[in-house]
């Protein structure tokens, strides 16, 4: 049996490592959308303002994208190199989504970044335009392959464990790219990024109005950003409603986690706005409720009901028991593949192997299980309710601190007036870390509410992880912890430099004239005035 | 025949998307959200751009109107 620290260590590695690369990937999502806006714009008016705009935040999406492809390769390989069982039992289905991530962002996002920063001089403004948005394009789809590998492991759809294999096969590849889950996350994911970009590129042209810099550039940066950041806002709200919605069927556990939902209740059911979980004596400690809302949410009606963790834990415990003799068949099987009563066996019992693994980790010898050893598995089922329940109310309260931070970002950006609101402004350059915030809340929602499954209902954490030293986890993972922090403290010295510079620092192309013809006509010659035009 | 080609362009589009609809029915419905939505939100930042253009462009005529009045 693995080493429980060695689970631990490995868990807290993926983690850091995750939640470190999930700083980068938002602001690539969403950035490359609005860069393709901006030169959209440049394309259709010919104003060179638009030009100046997506090459400079253009420069900073490259810093970005850059450390997030480094922070991100890691990723793929902890697959092998720590969850290697994992690997070894669904890599038949995972592998395919994760290859096809790798081919779009290697092949198609990466070949056309390199266009987009080097072609400007070498190819048309038509050509530049189509490689900008192939760019938004391919970052997109590369975060589409990814998400529907993550919610195989949420929702595993279109596969089916093999018994004489010993390992989960694909059955359907429809069924898992068109899972629910895949589908609404990630549109959530996606659009949460362009929230994220939003709010970064409205943050900054922020400072630069406050600094009474670059003042074109930062006007009509706000206003893109304010617009695309609002629409996008609801997206998000939307999407995540459906994602509960999504999870309300798939993983009855981890809403019930969300809600801080111990005992099942008649409708309507209230929802616990504040409350302080306490996993060992199942139930909450100053609950703030609004009465009805939870159905509400949840069911989208007033009569519908959620199941609470009570009445959870009974139906594992069931499974649990029902598992058991499908484990029990499977050992038979892997000495013998053949064996006919073994194979009826595992059919009968198959939808509940992985409750079976379970009670593994106590049990070991699955002939003499115990009712406290089966509880003690029904317990584990159960998330950890504390961190799910308050990461989700603190990503919901971020959202909605955006969604209003955004409406009043549009109604000024839309009077032309947004520049005089010097404490608006200055309360957009403080909102730059919430979308980050949020994102980070959402997927340990996302994770933690997975627990105690790799593969929700079907292979436990437990297992997954790979046979290393306590020792060797330890090393590898201060290393990791060490080196992103180091990327973070570059990107971070890197953007401020960039900002710092503005659109004419190092680095930028041709020089920018600014053009206000009916607030400051210069005079051209005319042998400038095309350079002028194309920047 | 610049405009005859877009109109060929956009044909084509049409037809491949609707094409994808009939095949799919409501299985990618979030997806086809996702691509309709993503195409509306970069739209409509950009034409949030153009409309801050003409608007500084009408305070700037109404800035010179006002200054060639005042003798």
């Amino acid at each position: 049996m693995i080493d429980g620290t060695v689970v631990d260590l490995s868990r807290t590695q993926f983690a850091a490592t995750a939640l470190y690369h999930y700083l980068f990937v938002p602001l690539t999502l969403g950035l490359s959308f609005l860069l393709a806006a901006m030169e959209t714009v440049y394309v259709t008016t010919g104003k060179p303002i638009y030009k100046q705009m997506a090459q400079f935040w253009g420069k900073l999406f490259m810093i970005n994208f850059a450390l997030g492809v480094a922070t991100g390769l890691t990723m793929e390989f902890q697959f092998g190199t720590n969850w290697s069982f994992y690997s070894s039992f669904v890599g038949d289905i995972f592998g395919a989504p994760l290859a096809i991530e790798g081919l779009m962002a290697f092949f198609m996002e990466s070949t056309f970044v390199g266009l987009m920063v080097f072609g400007w001089e070498r190819l048309s403004k038509g050509q530049h335009l189509a490689v900008t948005w192939l760019v938004a394009l391919g970052s997109n789809l590369s975060a589409l392959w990814i998400l529907i590998a993550n919610s195989f492991m949420q929702d595993p759809r279109g596969a089916a464990f093999d018994p004489t294999t010993l390992r989960m096969q694909l059955t359907s590849f429809q069924q898992l790219i068109f899972s629910p889950d895949a589908q609404s996350k990630f549109v959530h994911t996606s659009i949460a990024g362009y929230v994220t970009a939003a709010v970064f590129v409205a943050g900054i042209s922020a400072w630069y109005m406050l600094k009474r810099r670059h003042m074109d550039l930062a006007k009509r940066s706000f206003r893109m950003a304010a617009l695309f950041g609002v629409l996008a806002t609801i997206g998000v709200i939307t999407l995540g409603d459906a994602l509960g919605f999504v999870a309300a069927q798939a993983q009855p556990t981890k809403l019930a986690a969300m809600e801080g939902l111990w005992k099942s209740e008649p409708a309507p059911m209230p929802f616990n706005l504040i409350a302080f979980p306490d996993q060992s004596l199942q139930k909450n400690a100053g609950a703030v409720q609004v009465p009805y809302l939870l159905s509400l949410l949840v069911t989208h009606s007033l009569d519908g009901t959620v199941a609470g963790i009570d009445a959870l834990e009974r139906q594992a415990a069931q499974k649990v028991e029902n598992g058991i003799p499908a484990v029990q068949a499977l050992q038979v099987l892997s000495k013998n593949p053949k064996d006919a009563a073994a194979l009826a066996q595992f059919k009968a019992h198959e939808q509940d192997l992985g409750y079976g693994f379970l009670v593994q980790r106590y049990a070991p010898d699955l002939q003499h299980v115990t009712p406290q050893q089966v509880q003690q598995a029904a317990r584990d089922s159960i998330p950890p309710v504390a961190a799910v329940f308050w990461s989700f109310r603190l990503m919901v309260g971020f959202g909605l601190l955006m969604l209003a931070y955004f409406v009043l970002a549009v109604i000024y950006t839309l009077r032309n007036r947004v520049q005089d609101q010097r404490w608006f402004l200055r309360a957009a350059v403080w909102m730059i870390p919430v979308p980050f915030l949020a994102n980070e809340t959402g997927w340990l929602v996302a994770e933690l509410g997975r627990q105690p499954w790799t593969v929700y209902g079907v292979l436990p954490t437990w297992m997954s992880a790979s046979t290393h030293s306590v020792g060797y986890m330890a090393f590898s993972l201060i290393g990791f912890v060490t080196l992103y922090s180091a990327f973070i403290v570059v990107e971070m010295f890197l953007m401020l430099r960039a900002i710092r510079h503005g659109p004419d620092g190092p680095g930028q192309h041709p020089p920018y004239t600014q053009q206000r013809p009916a607030l400051a006509p210069r005079p051209v010659p005319a042998a400038a005035h095309d350079t002028h035009l194309e920047g | 025949m610049k405009t005859f080609a877009y109109f060929l362009l956009f044909l084509v589009l049409a037809f491949v998307v609707i094409l994808l609809a009939a095949l799919l029915g409501d299985e990618g419905a979030w997806y086809f959200a996702w691509l309709v939505g993503t195409a509306m939100i970069v739209l409509i930042a950009a034409a949030g751009a153009a409309l801050l253009d003409t608007q500084e462009d009408q305070a700037a005529q109404a800035h010179a109107a006002g200054e060639r009045a005042v003798p």
